[in-house]
């Protein structure tokens, strides 16, 4: 690109998963504004601790404790955003997360919505609350705001003081706004909890504790996140690109910068749909944060049933059938590894072992796999060459999130004259590159796999960055997690994170050379469910300022 | 390929609706009245507001519908002024401060839309090929088969539209329609297996037919600017070789024309298993194979044998009429 982006001008979440710069805690907070002065003197108060996307160190200081501010749409009503400027969002973020239940899976979609009044029964109080009709929202959420933390000392699980100095900082405003802002204290099952904690999934090594890249059914996550036209450092930019960018002649580049801000030129070539004035928007985007919980004894319970099945039909352990049957229901190995690489559990092992993901170090052995999951290798493949999906399943996860080149229409099906499946080497990304998402957030529960089952709270904070929420997240969402037909997988839905009242189905292909026929699991229960959350706008730092200082002029 | 493509008939029809404002005094126009009507016919299960219902679309009592769709056209989109490059509009003397006139409908008209298989008999082959008559006779025996298992639904919304209050049998029906008729252009067929047979051009002899005799043209031109007056070999005046070539080459033009878009007005054959009942019944097979492969895995030869032989006796592949999935729902399980 020939012009560098702000970097000081954009929110620091956008730009990077802290996650993955050592910031392995996080607080969710969510507030509720009565008073618009009151609101706009706590955005102000906040949006100078704000976290911008400059890069450490050298455009700013790498903080102990980041900061990130959004705005739900009755948030900015709130806040008096004029409404020539709140008419020229997107109606999905106006209409927020519960309108949107039915599109994106979150209620029962066989049933009309008067036969479902109860549908979001185990969302947490703070999200049953919000936007409920006649209650004038009074507990409606307005301001998101993320802290995220580093370890205060490594081989620890502990974060550093500043989480905590943040945390009371922000109660301490809300304090001083005499009402004006209040904290939602509403969050969790209980409905008691001030902030959503989130954190890294520890391991515990002796008396070593090292945060892993694992969620908690123990799949290494957050690995082929998009990257784009001016996230990364030129230096950087080249091999960031690889897996993670689009296929154009040959070789990999940043997916255009419009996909996840506004103001600038998108995928199609046009400045994004975006409300007045274009400095109000610029630099900005919306995020959808989803509470994510994780049914682990239903997934393992139906693992173990589906394994000791698969184990009889394919003739194999049943160790090993776990393993294949989760890496085909991903498409990674649980260890980050890609089928599309390594399709066979003996490839895998192998791969391992040269690698020495299993050294005897534990340190040693964490380091070795995030350095192979940072690498270009861990996201550098396609689909357009496995259209059969002998390697990836059609309907694995990975393959659903991001479709990769698998969309070309001149992929062809089947099999050669030797029974392999066509190349298209020059397959393109553009059926795919207008529906990345940018996925930020944590697991959250409780790290000892012991302590968790169906019923105690534990799954993954989930944020969604694009810059259009109906085009790319609900997209994603309702026709490729939520349905199968471009994948010819039919009503069948993501094996991990579909809903699977109705449809309990996964295919797994088989390369009819190895003689081992397809097999289908078909016992799969929801083991993700959403438990509240909405849609946020995602200002610039000079948004923020506009509407601090209460002057957003639309004309 | 007007209408006929596939062995099926994409019907097309328009059917004016009556003006308000030369009629008595009423209290809702004819167009109102005739979307009051569509609003209450019901369409098919396929959201779960309509299954709940437990109506369907009277459509899906026909065994030859894929698809049907009956709307109102109120009115031409108005697509603002043709533009016009501002040089040419000076020289052409088009003042942008004058309006144009704007095109209109004279009337809105009910559009009646189908996709059916092109049968006077349910569950029919599919041809390949119809004549004018015999597609009328499609036409005709499909209108008369909606007037026995819909008039009622068809009533309440053609009462509003000119020239139905004729209309009083079956017969009529199929009159009435069949002058609201209109050739379609653009028929979608979606049902192939694996390509169809297309109907290639022999391009190799349509531009020998073109190029020869324009070849023969060209060197009589040439030779009569460098005042050769004769045609080596055949001895012919160069002028009239010219003249001659330039009326072969123009006839061998139209002719080849002419050959294309006859070409391209022939039918594309019926694709394999593409009629309604086929279709019906493959989706009826698919979801419960499916369920059979399930349930069947893991099975020994022998009990796979016995389990398959259960299957076919059970679900009958071969045969389209039954069991299978009723028309207007999306699952079989449902009918």
């Amino acid at each position: 690109m020939a012009r560098s982006l702000n970097l000081h001008d954009i929110q620091g979440n956008v730009v990077r998963a802290y996650g993955r710069f050592s910031f392995p805690f996080a607080r969710y907070f969510f507030f509720n504004i009565s008073e618009a002065k009151a609101g706009r003197r706590f955005v102000d108060e906040v949006r100078q601790n704000v976290t911008t996307a400059a890069r450490w160190p050298e455009q700013a200081d790498k903080p102990q404790c980041t900061v990130n501010i959004g705005f739900t749409f009755f948030g900015l009503y709130q806040l008096e955003v004029p409404a020539r400027t709140l008419k020229g969002m997107p109606h999905e973020f106006a209409e927020g997360m519960k309108d949107r239940a039915f599109v994106l899976g979150d209620r029962d979609v066989t049933k009309v919505a008067q036969d479902d009044p109860n549908w979001d029964e185990q969302w947490d109080q703070i999200w049953k609350d919000n936007r409920k009709p006649g209650t004038g929202g009074a507990h409606d959420v307005h301001i998101w705001i993320s802290l995220n933390a580093q370890l205060e000392t490594p081989g620890t699980d502990t974060p550093v003081s500043a989480l905590e100095e943040r945390t009371q900082w922000l109660r301490d405003l809300c304090e001083a706004s005499n009402g004006g802002v209040r904290l939602l204290a509403t969050q969790g099952q209980d409905g008691t909890a001030e902030y959503q904690a989130a954190s890294a999934v520890f391991e515990q090594h002796g008396d070593i504790s090292l945060p892993t890249p694992k969620e908690h059914f123990g799949f290494a996550d957050g690995i082929g996140d998009p990257v784009f036209d001016g996230q990364l450092p030129e230096t950087k930019a080249k091999d960031g690109a690889i897996g993670r960018g689009k296929f154009v002649d040959g070789k990999w580049v940043p997916i255009a910068t419009g996909e996840f801000l506004l103001g600038h030129p998108d995928e199609s070539q046009e400045l994004p749909p975006s409300a007045m004035p274009p400095e109000f928007s610029q630099n900005g985007t919306f995020m959808a944060y989803r509470k994510l919980h994780e049914n682990v004894s239903s997934f393992h319970d139906v693992m173990a049933q589906e394994a000791a099945r698969f184990a009889k039909v394919m003739q194999i352990s049943e160790g090993e059938a776990d393993a294949t049957l989760r890496a085909k229901m991903c498409g990674r190995w649980a260890d980050g590894v890609p089928l599309a690489h390594k399709p066979t559990y003996e490839e895998w092992q192998k791969f391992r072992a040269e690698k020495d993901f299993d050294n005897k170090d534990p340190i040693k052995a964490l380091e070795l796999q995030m350095s192979y999951l940072r690498s270009p290798d861990a996201s550098n493949f396609r689909y357009a060459d496995d259209m059969p999906g002998f390697k990836v399943p059609g309907g694995a996860h990975i393959r659903r999130m991001n479709t990769r080149d698998y969309l070309d229409p001149l992929n062809k099906g089947g099999v050669d004259g030797d029974g392999k499946p066509y190349p298209n080497d020059g397959a393109s990304h553009a059926l795919n590159k207008r529906r990345r998402v940018l996925r930020r957030g944590l697991p959250y529960g409780a790290s000892d796999p012991t302590q968790n089952d169906d019923t105690t709270e534990q799954g993954v904070v989930m944020m969604v960055i694009g810059a259009s929420l109906f085009r790319q997240f609900e997209f994603v969402q309702q026709q490729w997690v939520q349905y199968g037909l471009d994948f010819h997988q039919g009503n069948n839905t993501c094996p991990m994170v579909g809903e699977h009242r109705h449809h309990q189905r996964h295919t797994i292909p088989s390369d009819p050379k190895t003689g081992k026929p397809p097999y289908v699991m078909s016992k799969l229960k929801t083991f993700v469910e959403c438990r509240g959350g909405d849609y946020f706008f995602i200002p610039s730092m000079t948004a923020l300022r506009m509407i601090a200082i209460g002057n957003v002029d639309p004309t | 390929m007007p209408d006929l493509d596939s062995g099926h008939i994409f019907l097309t029809t328009f059917a004016p609706i009556l003006d308000s404002g030369a009629q008595a005094a009423q209290p809702v126009s004819f167009t109102q009245a005739a979307r009051i009507a569509l609003a209450k016919m019901p369409t098919a299960m396929q959201s779960p507001a309509t299954q709940k219902s437990g109506t369907t679309s009277p459509f899906a009592a026909s065994k030859r519908t894929h698809l049907a769709r009956m709307f109102v056209l109120n009115d031409t989109i108005y697509n603002g002024r043709e533009s016009k490059n501002a040089l040419l509009s000076i020289l052409s003397r088009d003042d942008p401060a004058v309006s144009k006139p704007v095109d209109r409908l004279n009337t809105s008209y009910l559009v009646f839309c189908a996709e059916i298989d092109a049968v006077t008999e349910d569950g029919a082959a599919l041809p390949d090929q119809l004549n004018a008559q015999e597609q009328r006779d499609v036409r005709r025996s499909y209108a008369c088969s909606l007037w026995e298992t819909m008039e009622a639904d068809l009533r309440a919304v053609y009462v509003n539209c000119v020239g139905f209050d004729t209309v009083r049998t079956a017969d009529d029906f199929a009159d009435y329609l069949d002058r609201c008729h209109v050739p379609t252009t653009m028929p979608f067929h979606d049902y192939y297996l694996e390509p169809p047979a297309f109907n290639k051009l022999p391009w190799i002899w349509l531009l020998t037919l073109v190029v020869v005799p324009l070849l023969f043209t060209l060197i009589a031109f040439a030779l009569r600017i460098f005042g050769v007056g004769s045609m080596p070999l055949i001895g012919m005046n160069t002028l009239t070789a010219f003249l001659l070539g330039l009326a072969l080459t123009v006839g061998a033009g139209a002719l080849a024309a002419r050959f294309i878009l006859s070409n391209g007005d022939k039918p594309l054959p019926p694709a394999e298993f593409d009629d309604l009942p086929s279709v019906l019944k493959s989706l009826y097979l698919q979801q419960h194979f499916a369920d059979f492969v399930v349930e069947a895995q893991g099975s020994s030869p022998q009990d796979l044998h016995q389990q398959f032989g259960e299957f076919l006796k059970t679900h009958k592949p071969r045969d389209r009429n039954e069991p299978t999935q009723v028309p207007g729902v999306i699952d079989a399980r449902n009918c």
